[in-house]
């Protein structure tokens, strides 16, 4: 039987949930008080992968570059996608890296996942960088065809091909749904709205099936868990970490707030009545807009 | 087409029974469960009863599941149980734990969320064997007939063909209603029954109700506080919560409407209920609203974090396993440590961020369901062609005075509905008489249909001695007849004959009435009570709050349709709405159905369905 291996590289991210999360007086977050969870891109990622695997079978590995307590999130994972092999890439030279010097972390540590990758995926973008980069770039240094913004895709497992709905800007009009083929091995950069579909009993009872083993393997995880530092996934020193990234953060500025123009009128009363005004207010706002 | 041999509609107690009974006889059978994990929409009052009835047999929990004494997550084993008669500050307790241990194995308090992941954990395997499973967030929209083929239509997914189907869906079941098989339960055939689910740490609950470790109070409540109603009241310990409820008849409330939370309220007013759900709460400080918005945000983010922080600490001490489990973990050196850590957090949050504490109660969830009145409402031939109808969606729940079981009924109907399916599979025989007639007759044998029909007279006469106390002329007034008859062994059984002869139909309108469930017991109250004052008063929550709290995957479009905008019923709806989804607007009643807990108050005069597949309300309690 035609066989399917599917990779998602994922980031450990502070959880910015209230009752979680901390703030140091002058605004910036307190990484000590704040724990860290994979992040809701990622999560997504993982959640496309497991499409994979109910529906075709695939082999999931899952790889991240963090700390040695990034562990603990990619246990997570592996809760949600029943992943077959979990990597973690930790290394003290890989600190200070930027978007580039992960990628070539990545690319390194996808390139050592058992058995040759047909679609890695990555989330969106971080929700602490939030720069997206990271994903495009690996997919770069991987040579892989890049599928950006996905919003749906299925394999054919025949012609080894993917067909994936990709959610575009085209000419200044949004969610532009646009459908391409390719051939494996791709690059899945997995859309925020993205959400697994299964359409038949036996989907999901295969769902169903592969989750009880998620929980059950989720609870020895490190029996699935390989740990490489720089040298065992042969990352090239100059490419990675600090002296890997081109980027340099000279200073972080705060945004300062903005003067408001608009004026601030205060409705009260009943609910009703409440409505009522603010449906007059919009009446006489679009009585003097022309449409054209 | 995917085909299975059984489809069983609905994953709640039963519906899971109905799935591990058949697994274990090696059958194949899938379960649709609308919400997006099982357990998600099921309440329950709720205890789950264990019986050993002197006649026939009952399928008991036990029985489904081997392991259920040893490792399900049921909350407390009920070792007291006390009808209580109200009027304002007085109280007149009844220790009725004899009726309660009345032919039981045992009875447990259950929260259903919790309970059924479990039964869901202990079928799966099983069930994934014979080729089965459960599948969540599936909704059933239709079942069509083709020939000989059974096909199930979903909102969700692609259609399947059965051979059999169990009904599992509720009181307010969709497959009875899209097959013809039962009219809709009527008001006068229903309960609604309104709950909350209180915190409580697990040791000030064992000292405050004087029980042990692992065993339970309930407490049941008439008088003043059913506001006229004809129900009563209730308050069930659990591990570390308490479920406190009201259950009124339907009909009753449709004559003289009161907001079903009122009825609750009421309850957690009575100053007996407000000392038993007290404890303490901590209360935010007021915010500095010159501060700059940043250090106003940091400050609610981390007061938010002590208080999770502290609730969770002290939760874990007055537990006993959470607090061994903690020093065993090594997290803290020894149980003094974590007390004397508890309080160096309390001082920081006074002193750091002005938080007090108060003495308050804590609402965890609010909850709302219909009980069909089996004694009025059981469908006499519980089939349809070649579905068979179990628990609430055959109107199957025994409630005769202070006998609630609802639970234990739906199991086991559960079993014979299986055994009935697996029989037929082992012959490829469906047909009426083979499958549904046969299931019937089991059912009819089932000693619960027996107490559905006829009284009990060893049931009533532990009842009667637990009331002796009560003086004669209380009760005489409106009973005098009554009570002489029973005081003796042999009227007694006279009566109870001649009643069972006339039947349950035409005594219940005599007994049910505002006499039994209000004013007699507040009578009782007012002459004998003992007073008890409250401390406090306790805080409730408006309900928009408590609808606020609860989690709901919203959908788009309504799963009610008001057919009939002004109609009495209609605008009596806007009071008795547990939720308070409906108002009155120019042309008439309108629904906004976000806040819907799917009760099924309003079904009588609208197009009711379940929401579609994950949608509607998520309990985590249950």
């Amino acid at each position: 039987m035609n066989s399917i291996n599917v990779a998602v590289i994922v980031k450990l991210e502070p959880d910015f949930s209230e009752g979680n999360v901390s703030y140091n007086p002058d605004g910036t977050l307190n990484r000590a008080e704040t724990k860290n969870i994979l992040g809701p891109h990622s999560e997504i990622a993982v959640n496309a992968a497991f499409y994979a695997k109910v529906k075709y079978g695939a082999n999931i590995s899952i790889g991240t570059m963090g700390p040695p307590t990034a562990e603990s999130m990619l246990q997570h994972a592996q809760l949600i996608s029943d992943a077959d092999d979990l990597y973690l890439y930790s290394d003290r030279i890989f600190a200070g890296a930027d978007t580039l010097a992960t990628a070539e972390v990545l690319k390194s540590g996808v390139l050592k996942m058992q058995g040759k990758m047909d679609i890695v995926f990555s989330g969106h973008r971080a929700s602490d960088g939030e720069t997206g980069q990271t994903g495009p770039q690996t997919a770069w240094k991987l040579g892989m065809t890049f599928l950006g913004n996905a919003i749906d895709y299925e394999i054919n497992m025949e012609t080894r091909t993917v067909r994936a709905k990709r959610l575009v800007r085209l000419q200044g009009i949004y969610d532009v749904v646009e459908e391409i083929e390719a051939p494996l091995p791709v690059f899945i950069a997995i859309d925020p709205s993205y959400v697994p579909k299964f359409n038949t009993v036996s989907q999901r009872l295969a769902y169903e099936k592969y989750q009880r083993e998620a929980t059950q393997r989720a609870q020895n995880f490190k029996q699935y868990l390989k740990t490489f530092n720089a040298a065992q996934i042969e990352a090239d020193p100059k490419l990675i970490g600090i002296s890997g990234s081109p980027t340099i953060v000279y200073k972080v500025e705060r945004i300062p707030k903005g003067k408001a123009t608009r004026q601030a009128e205060i409705i009260d009363g009943t609910d009703q009545e409440q409505i009522r005004k603010v449906v007059a207010k919009m009446r006489q706002s679009l009585s003097t807009m022309v449409i054209k | 087409m995917e085909k299975y041999d059984v489809a069983i509609i609905g994953g709640g107690s039963a519906g899971l029974a109905a799935l591990k009974q058949l697994s274990n006889l090696g059958k194949q059978a899938i379960l649709f469960e609308a919400g997006s994990k099982v357990g998600s929409k099921n309440i329950s009052g709720g205890i789950l009863y264990s019986k050993k009835p002197k006649k026939g047999k009952t399928y008991n929990v036990e029985d489904i599941y081997e392991n259920f004494l040893t490792d399900a997550p049921f909350e407390r084993k009920i070792t007291k149980y006390i009808l209580h008669a109200t009027s304002k500050d007085k109280v007149f307790s009844i220790d009725l734990t004899e009726a309660h241990n009345y032919e039981a194995n045992f009875g447990c308090s259950v929260l259903m969320n919790k309970l059924n992941q479990w039964f869901l954990q202990q079928v799966t395997e099983t069930a994934q064997k014979h080729g089965g499973g459960i599948v969540p967030g599936v909704h059933v929209r239709d079942i069509r007939w083709e020939g000989e083929r059974t096909i199930v239509q979903t909102d969700e997914l692609e259609e399947v063909e059965v051979k059999a189907i169990i009904a599992a869906d509720g009181v307010n079941s969709e497959v009875a209603y899209m097959t013809g098989a039962r009219q809709k339960f009527s008001p006068s055939q229903l309960y609604q029954g309104v709950k909350v689910v209180i915190k409580l740490p697990e040791e000030i609950m064992n000292e405050r109700f004087s029980i042990g470790q692992d065993d339970g109070a309930a407490h049941l409540f008439a008088g003043d506080v059913t506001l006229n109603h004809i129900g009563g009241g209730f308050l069930y310990t659990n591990r570390d919560t308490l479920s406190v409820g009201a259950v009124y008849h339907l009909d009753s409330l449709l004559d003289a409407p009161v907001e079903p939370y009122d009825l609750v309220n009421t309850l957690l007013k009575n100053p007996m209920i407000s000392e038993f759900i007290k404890d303490e709460v901590p209360v935010r400080g007021e915010i500095d609203k010159n501060m700059a918005k940043e250090e106003q945000m940091r400050i609610r983010f981390a007061v938010t974090k002590m208080i999770k922080t502290w609730t969770e600490l002290r939760d874990a001490y007055y537990s006993k396993s959470q607090k061994e489990r903690l020093v065993k973990e090594g997290k803290y050196g020894s149980e003094d440590e974590i007390g004397s850590q508890l309080s160096s957090i309390r001082e920081q949050m006074s002193s750091k961020y002005g938080i007090k504490f108060e003495t308050d109660y804590v609402e965890a969830e609010y909850s709302a369901k219909l009980v069909p009145d089996g004694k009025r409402c059981r469908m006499e031939k519980p089939y349809f062609k070649n579905i068979l109808f179990v628990g609430d969606a055959a109107g199957r729940g025994v409630f005769v005075g202070p006998r609630i079981e609802g639970l234990n009924v739906g199991i086991d109907d559960a079993a014979r509905a299986a055994n009935a399916v697996a029989r037929s599979l082992d012959k490829n025989n469906f047909s009426d008489d083979y499958l549904g007639q046969y299931y019937s007759q089991s059912v009819e044998e089932s000693p619960y249909t027996h107490d559905l029909k006829s009284i009990d007279k060893d049931y009533l006469k532990i009842f009667l001695d637990a009331a002796k106390d009560v003086p004669k002329d209380i009760i005489s007034a409106k009973y005098g007849m009554v009570v002489k008859m029973m005081s003796s062994k042999t009227l007694r059984n006279f009566a109870v004959g001649v009643a069972n002869i006339l039947g349950y139909e035409k005594l219940l309108p005599v007994i049910e009435t505002t006499e039994t469930y209000v004013k007699v017991p507040t009578e009782i109250a007012e002459r004998l009570g003992k007073s008890i004052q409250s401390s406090y008063t306790p805080s409730i929550p408006p309900i928009a709050q408590r609808v606020a709290k609860l989690k709901y995957n919203d959908d788009n479009i309504s799963h009610i349709k008001v057919l009939k905008p002004t109609s009495e019923f209609m605008k009596k709806m806007i009071t008795l709405c547990p939720t308070g989804c409906y108002f009155m607007e120019k042309d008439g009643v309108m629904i906004q159905h976000e806040g819907c807990v799917e009760c099924g108050t309003c079904s009588e005069e609208t197009d009711w369905k379940h929401p579609r597949g994950e949608k509607g309300i998520n309990y985590q309690y249950g």
